[in-house]
């Protein structure tokens, strides 16, 4: 069974303001805010007026120093919006991009679960890898999703997992974006209850 | 690309669409039906001339869901290097010509959420098969279509008959431009814009675009370049062992052909990419006329695409 090498594993990098974009939209939870303070603060110098253009989604997170909320509270943009929870900012998020015009460019910055939702997001509105930057910090923990009973597990750090059907699952690096999850396979079928060692490889 | 993959067609209807452009129905001379293809495929039309073969590429115009016949239009061009005059002073109904199986270089994003359609002039063709596409798609989509005046817009009536409140048309004779800024600075995201027509319109589409902030993956644009006029040079074929003469009016990649040398094709127009032929020496200056390698490409000297482009030199060695 192929676990690892798969092409569909999603590919991150640090965040880079792109100064071809007219209107700048930066989505973060948690950790995810010092890139995003990081990227905001390069393009503010590359274009100083881009923040008249700027809006900021983010999820306040225990992992993350007071002193990030607090400078992305005061970032000096058209619209800053904190949110407590990750579903109610990617609500936010979706109702934002209905409204948004092309030359939009989208930077997202988290743990990488939640990212998955957001791009998910962005997928449904067509928005290409062009005019999408992304960087993984936080959590690797995987939601993954149980080919078998169609459910998605959020969080999980071990190889082998257990689903909310039961089943043992081993979790692959095939990751689907449109279902923002990785995809967890039945692992002892063939030999019921004969697992491989359960390490956490997801951290 | 040989002769074994064409399909022989029949001229069953010519009809003048506008005093420049001539509209061609073709149908399989052996009966049944033509293969599947997709708005914005092109094929190319072998003319067999008394002096030479023309192989032109047209883009099509039928409706994908109709495959009985295929439909064309061609401008006759005024620096016509033959193949627009065979068509439009030499084809009768009735005659026989030969097709190359339809391609598709200029494809509508299947999951755009708006497609916003430019045309100029001829410009329109890939357009007519996309439309018919769009019709049951399912998203919104609008055409911008820019003609020199009511006589010169081809299909105009057949366009707002069939796309009520969809197509808008201008005409350069009462001064009405498409206001690209505007078009460009406030479509939802998601849109995809398609253009084709003549080569300042297309630069000014896909400049506006890129300034107003699109990304290239949502900005597309197609334009076949007739092979241009030049010196005559003379061209080695390193492989093959052969020396061939390449005559003004002649492209590099008809003079390769018409020695006997097979080089795979596929638009003749300078868009594919697919002809791109090794460079092995040259004793001048490559002279690129395509629209499909980079600038760095170009400046290395070391690939050229024959079907457009050509050199300036008295030697040139291909890896052929």
């Amino acid at each position: 069974m192929l676990i690892t090498g798969i092409k569909s594993k999603p590919v991150y990098a640090p965040l880079q303001p792109d100064l071809r974009g007219r209107y700048h939209l930066m989505v973060g939870h948690g950790v995810g805010g010092e890139p995003l303070l990081r990227v905001l603060g390069d393009l503010q110098t590359a274009a100083p007026s881009s923040g008249a253009h700027t809006q900021i989604l983010y999820v306040t997170d225990a992992a993350a120093a007071d002193s990030i909320t607090g400078q992305i509270r005061a970032a000096k943009v058209a619209n800053v919006r904190l949110f407590e929870r990750g579903d109610e900012l990617l609500a936010a998020f979706q109702a934002v991009l209905a409204g948004s015009l092309m030359g939009t460019r989208l930077y997202v910055a988290g743990p990488e679960s939640f990212m998955g939702l957001v791009m998910r997001i962005a997928l449904q509105f067509n928005l290409n890898k062009d005019e999408i930057r992304a960087e993984e910090c936080g959590t690797l923990a995987r939601r993954v999703y149980c080919i078998h009973c169609c459910s998605a597990t959020e969080n999980v750090r071990t190889n082998i997992t257990q689903c909310g059907c039961g089943r043992w699952l081993v979790v692959r690096d095939h990751y689907s974006r449109r279902l923002a999850a990785y995809m967890g396979v039945m692992v002892d079928a063939e030999a019921p209850g004969e697992l491989p060692p359960v390490k956490e490889v997801f951290l | 690309m040989n002769h074994a993959d064409t399909i022989v067609v029949r001229v069953v209807a010519i009809e003048q669409v506008t005093p420049q452009i001539k509209h061609f129905t073709l149908a399989p001379a052996a009966g049944g039906n033509f293969p599947a293809f997709s708005g914005g495929s092109h094929i190319i039309v072998v003319m067999r001339g008394v002096n030479r073969i023309h192989r032109n590429p047209y883009s099509l115009m039928s409706s994908p869901g109709q495959l009985e016949t295929y439909e064309v239009s061609v401008r006759r061009m005024e620096q016509s290097r033959g193949g627009s005059h065979f068509m439009h002073d030499q084809v009768q109904v009735g005659n026989e010509l030969e097709i190359a199986h339809p391609v598709n270089l200029f494809p509508l994003d299947k999951i755009a959420r708006k497609h916003l359609l430019i045309a100029g002039g001829i410009g329109i063709t890939p357009f007519m098969a996309q439309l018919a596409d769009l019709r049951t798609a399912g998203v919104p989509y609008e055409l911008h279509y820019a003609t020199r005046s009511p006589e010169h817009c081809a299909f105009g009536g057949l366009l707002s008959e069939r796309e009520p409140g969809r197509v808008q048309k201008y005409y350069d004779c009462t001064g009405e431009l498409i206001d690209f800024e505007g078009l460009l600075s406030n479509q939802p995201l998601g849109t995809h814009v398609y253009v084709c027509g003549p080569a300042p319109m297309i630069e000014k589409v896909v400049a506006t675009a890129r300034e107003r902030g699109w990304p290239d993956s949502h900005i597309h644009w197609e334009q076949f370049s007739a092979p241009p006029v030049g010196d005559a040079f003379d061209v080695y074929l390193a492989r093959s062992s052969l020396k061939v003469h390449v005559v003004p009016d002649q492209s590099l990649l008809e003079s390769i052909e018409a020695a006997g040398v097979e080089v795979p094709y596929l638009c003749r127009g300078g868009v594919c990419g697919f002809c791109r032929t090794k460079v092995v020496e040259v004793d001048g200056t490559l002279v690129h006329n395509d629209h499909f390698l980079s600038d760095e490409e170009k400046a290395s000297g070391k690939t050229i695409m024959p079907c457009v482009s050509r050199a300036r030199c008295s030697k040139l060695v291909l890896d052929l």
